[in-house]
């Protein structure tokens, strides 16, 4: 350190030091002469010989001042100008250079920054490694119960997974001290109705158990949160709000404590605040309401009471729990595992002993993996796709360098035969490739930001509730750092060694012009090679724009049943509410009364899903006689085949006539007749539900053409239409269904109008097109089809440029060559086609290694594909004749020039 | 002195070194004293190299080892004089050690009889 002081003043004082310097090795040489002259020298020999003992005086000079100079960083800073230098100079190489750097280094970077948030990242409380998710395994698909949360899944290692728990199961769980420091559980309530002051929302919602916060280590921002005493049957109704909705409804995390809401018409207190950066433990959901478990008792009365609790049988917990130190999840799966299938044997005699569950112990840092599951594999894809194009990028600039490095020959050869090392000028033409990078890297950051942006645009494509958020943390940055010092290297490096490994006396002597003739094939064997991998990368990338593209117009050209245009529908919970049978049918049906009444709404009917895109209700239908099969059911209000335009192929649609009280009535569609009634004459028939309302008697009064309800990649499924006012079915929210004249958006104003005068407690929800409904659906393919396109438009633009640029500078090259055939004879079609025929090959070269290649890796996304093989051959045909024709566009170019070289000019050259 | 004995020897890599440090714990002295010290005392065996002296001795400075200011000379010009400091004296016991160490391992095994005629 000291050391560096020293070096540090010696700098300051730099001048005086230089002169300092001069005059010691004056007086050297004065000694030294006046010693010589002793000898009996004459005082010019003297001073002579004196000056050929010290040497070259310049040299002892620089090699004393290196004593006191950093060398290393000296040196960088020098190449570090130079390079700059070189950039400014070559300003449309650079430009380009450090632009399709950017682009490829900006979507590596946006794309990374949503794996971060999805996959990497830790749930922001304590100690989050020692989290552990519960869950149990079985080797087939059972599930009984609710929760929002965690749906099940196949375990690729084969069976079914599940993160569901019954309260009793919990409650086994919870036992564990020795393992468990806490076993804490929660269930996703959904939106929720609540009110402060008279004005209502809808709340994402989440039931917690009492061990929830305390669990988790969750400081509240005001106030306490839930606590074990909160969570029982007999405590008063408590709730935590988020940060977000303090300050958005109470003005601030301060005053929230203390507050009274209602939450579905019923009055709880608030009692604190969570922190601002909480979500709760499941990354998909961001919830504003945090509620004790046992309310689900109250705001739930219909599916929860006190004999849930207890049955063993019943699903809805998701438990999470925190290890106790040294405890890892193996070792807490190996000690729970026998207890809990001793403890699963007994609850469910019936069960058969091979389907009896086991418990699964894993690690929980990053909270529940519902979200990482659904958005692994897209965004591995994506980021392979962006590293390609990345790569090209960098082929490219290597490219480029390579064949600017060829024109920096006789420089190089210069300073190496001046006895500059192969290592420092090596560095030097590094430094200037990690600058480009660097410079790249920096913009390409500018590209991120705004790509993140684009991407959740994208992703969320207008839904309310979107809670992915990616941000650009240190984390991000550090990899772009990384990013751009790897690629600088990564292109710099190749040209850097070849350009310094030639034998520099031919490029001395050589001319300034034409060179090398006759062997320029294996000159340039290096550019062609990235020649090559470029076209065989845009290639894979071009096929998986294709697939995504064909997936995406197969998706729009389904047969919906409906039409989906100009529909606007919006959802509205009455119940939620307060409003209570019989009173609610009156509600929902007066409502639509108005709402037809629209002045160019054409026809508004309801029913209680969306038809697709919001799922679906269903259970086991017979028909009088004839054993039950399971079928779909979807309650509507009066005229809805007339406003979906679904076709009515017998009998009548359900109208106004079928009120509460009237006799029931149902449409089905041609589909349920099919299956459930053959070539019996359906209209008359009696149905019986199993669920719903088991005891009714319902008569078929029509059938309509077959219509898709609930997934859009289904096919229609066997459905019974039932009137929502005949009781039917459980009456919770209704869906509204407008069709209109012209956009369907410009009549949200008059809907919120009529719904304020009606009952403002009813808030509006997923207010949208039916088109949109179905948009969303399919958003993953929409994104993949968009982002994709782009990616490929991108790659062929680049390997187009490094195509371009390299048959240019070829044909620079062989001016000379070109001249003399052209004054030999040879027609100008000729010359085209002689530069043509190296794309064309180069072409079919990168081709033949590519297809084989991409229709292998085409089978990793053949899971994101709808009714094609990842071999489609329109998907191929297509992407090799767009890479063919934009290679030979490239290339036509340089040809043309090639051919209007005057062979008088380019021989004079010589 | 033998009679095929080398009338000149190249200096080891890093020995300038500690060579420069001994010379200046008989006082503050100029560079070109230093050389002609080494010089002499070596009985011309050792010749220091201009090209060499000036950047060891202005490393040594760099690293404390050495401390310099300018002086009048005995023959009435400014010079620049280098003393040693106590890191340098720390430096030369160390390197004095190792040193002879090196050397008495060198000797053991070129002259393997020598050591028992003694």
């Amino acid at each position: 350190m000291t050391s560096f002081f020293r070096k540090l003043q010696w700098l300051m004082r730099r001048q005086g030091r230089e002169a300092e310097l001069q005059e010691e090795l004056q007086f050297h040489l004065d000694e030294e002469a006046g010693e010589r002259q002793a000898e009996g020298l004459a005082t010019e020999e003297a001073r002579r010989a004196a000056r050929r003992e010290l040497g070259n005086v310049a040299l002892v000079q620089e090699d004393t001042r290196a004593a006191w100079t950093w060398t290393f960083w000296e040196q960088l800073v020098q190449d570090m100008r130079y390079g700059l230098r070189t950039i400014a100079a070559n300003k449309t190489f650079s430009a380009m250079a450090i632009l399709s750097l950017a682009l490829g280094i900006g979507a590596n970077t946006a794309i990374f920054s949503f794996m971060d948030s999805i996959l990497l990242r830790a749930l922001p409380v304590p100690d989050p490694r020692s989290l552990a998710i519960l869950s149990w395994h079985t080797p087939r698909p059972e599930m009984h119960g609710s929760n929002r949360h965690d749906e099940d899944y196949d375990d690729p290692h084969g069976g079914y997974i599940g993160g569901i728990f019954s309260y009793p199961a919990f409650e086994l769980l919870r036992k564990n001290d020795a393992i468990f420091s806490t076993v804490f559980g929660y269930q996703g309530a959904g939106s929720l109705n609540v009110a402060f002051r008279g004005q209502a929302e809808l709340a994402s919602t989440e039931y917690v158990s009492g061990d929830y916060f305390r669990g988790l280590g969750t400081p509240p921002a005001a106030g306490r949160l839930i606590a074990p005493d909160d969570d029982r049957t007999s405590a008063q109704a408590t709730a935590v709000v988020s940060y977000a909705l303090s300050q958005r409804r109470f003005g601030g995390p301060e005053n929230a404590p203390g507050q009274s809401i209602l939450i579905n018409n019923l009055p709880f207190t608030v009692i604190g605040v969570t922190p601002p950066e909480f979500f709760g433990a499941d990354p998909d959901t961001h919830p504003d309401i945090y509620v004790p478990m046992h309310a689900n008792l109250l705001l739930q009365s219909r599916e929860y009471s006190a004999a849930t609790y207890l049955d063993p049988n019943y699903d809805f917990v998701v438990p999470m729990a925190r290890l106790r130190p040294g405890v890892t999840a193996m070792q807490a799966q190996a000690a729970l595992a026998g207890p809990f299938s001793e403890w699963a044997r007994t609850a469910d005699a019936k069960r058969r002993p091979e389907d009896v569950r086991t418990l699964v112990v894993r690690e929980g840092a990053g909270g529940l993996d519902g979200l990482r599951r659904t958005y692994s594999k897209p965004l591995y894809t994506l980021l392979t796709l962006v590293g390609l194009i990345l790569s090209l990028a960098c082929a490219n600039i290597a490219n480029l360098l390579l064949a600017r490095a060829a024109t920096r020959k006789r420089e190089i050869a210069l300073r190496l035969s001046l006895g500059a090392g192969r290592l420092r000028i090596i560095r030097q033409l590094l430094t200037e490739s990690v600058l480009l990078a660097v410079l790249g890297g920096a913009l390409g950051v500018a590209f991120a930001i705004w790509g993140i942006r684009f991407l959740t645009l994208l992703l969320a494509n207008g839904r309310e509730h979107f809670t992915l958020r990616a941000e650009l943390n240190w984390h991000v940055l550090a990899v772009v750092v990384g990013l751009s010092l790897v690629t600088g290297v990564l292109f710099g490096l190749a040209p850097a060694l070849q350009s310094t490994r030639l034998d520099f006396m031919p490029a001395l002597k050589e001319s300034r012009t034409g060179d090398a003739r006759g062997h320029g094939f294996r000159r340039f064997g290096l550019s062609r090679v990235l020649m090559v991998s470029q076209i065989a990368v845009t290639l894979l990338i071009l096929v998986a724009a294709g697939l995504f593209l064909r997936t995406l117009s197969n998706l729009e050209s389904i047969q919906l049943g409906f039409n989906r245009e100009n529909v606007l529908t919006f959802q509205l919970n009455a119940r939620q509410a307060g409003h209570n049978d019989p009173e609610i049918v009156a509600f929902y049906d007066d409502l639509r009364t108005q709402f037809s009444a629209i002045p160019g709404v054409r026809a508004a009917s309801l029913s209680n899903h969306a038809l697709i895109g919001m799922g679906t209700s269903g259970t086991m239908i017979g028909v009088a006689g004839a054993e039950p099969k399971s079928g779909s059911i979807l309650t509507i209000g009066a005229s809805f085949f007339t406003t979906m335009q679904i076709p009515m192929r017998l009998g009548r649609e359900i109208d106004e006539r079928d009120r509460l009280g009237s006799p029931m009535v149902a449409v089905v569609n041609e589909e349920f007749v099919r299956i459930s009634l053959a070539d019996r004459n359906p209209l008359g028939q009696r149905l019986e539900l199993w669920h719903g309302c088991p005891k009714c008697d319902i008569e078929i009064v029509g059938v309509s053409a077959n219509s898709l309800y609930g997934k859009l990649k289904g096919t229609p499924p066997p459905t019974v239409y039932l009137p929502f006012a005949q009781g039917g079915w459980p009456l919770q929210q209704m869906v509204y269904e407008l069709r209109t004249a012209g956009n369907p958006l410009r009549y949200i104003p008059a809907v919120r109008e009529i719904i304020r005068r009606a009952d403002d407690r009813v808030p509006l929800s997923e207010v949208k097109t039916q088109s949109a409904w179905i948009d969303q659906t399919i958003n993953q393919e929409i994104v993949f089809a968009r982002l994709c396109t782009a990616f490929a438009i991108l790659a062929l633009a680049i390997a187009s440029v490094g195509l371009y640029g390299t048959m240019s500078y070829t044909v620079a090259r062989r001016t000379g060559e070109i001249g003399i055939r052209m004054a030999l004879g040879a027609q100008r079609g000729r010359v085209v086609w002689m530069i043509l025929r190296e794309v064309f090959v180069l072409a079919a070269v990168g081709l033949a290694i590519s297809l084989p290649a991409t229709v292998v890796a085409s089978r990793v996304v053949e899971s994101f594909l709808f009714r094609m093989k990842p071999t489609d051959p329109l998907a191929l045909a297509g992407s090799v004749v767009t890479l063919v024709s934009a290679a030979l566009l490239a290339g036509y170019l340089p040809a043309r020039s090639a051919s209007r070289i005057d062979p008088m000019v380019a021989i004079r050259d010589e | 002195m033998n009679s095929n004995a080398p009338s000149r020897v190249e200096l080891l890599q890093g020995t300038l070194d500690l060579l420069i440090l001994r010379t200046l714990m008989a006082g503050p002295n100029h560079g070109h004293a230093i050389a002609k010290h080494i010089q002499r005392t070596s009985e011309d065996l050792l010749q220091v190299e201009t090209g060499s002296l000036y950047p060891a001795l202005h490393r040594l400075e760099a690293k404390g080892w050495i401390g310099a200011s300018w002086k009048v000379s005995d023959k009435g010009k400014r010079a620049r004089y280098y003393r040693l400091t106590a890191l340098g004296r720390k430096q030369l016991a160390s390197g004095q050690s190792w040193w002879q160490a090196f050397s008495r391992a060198m000797g053991l095994i070129l002259n393997p009889g020598d050591q028992e005629g003694q």
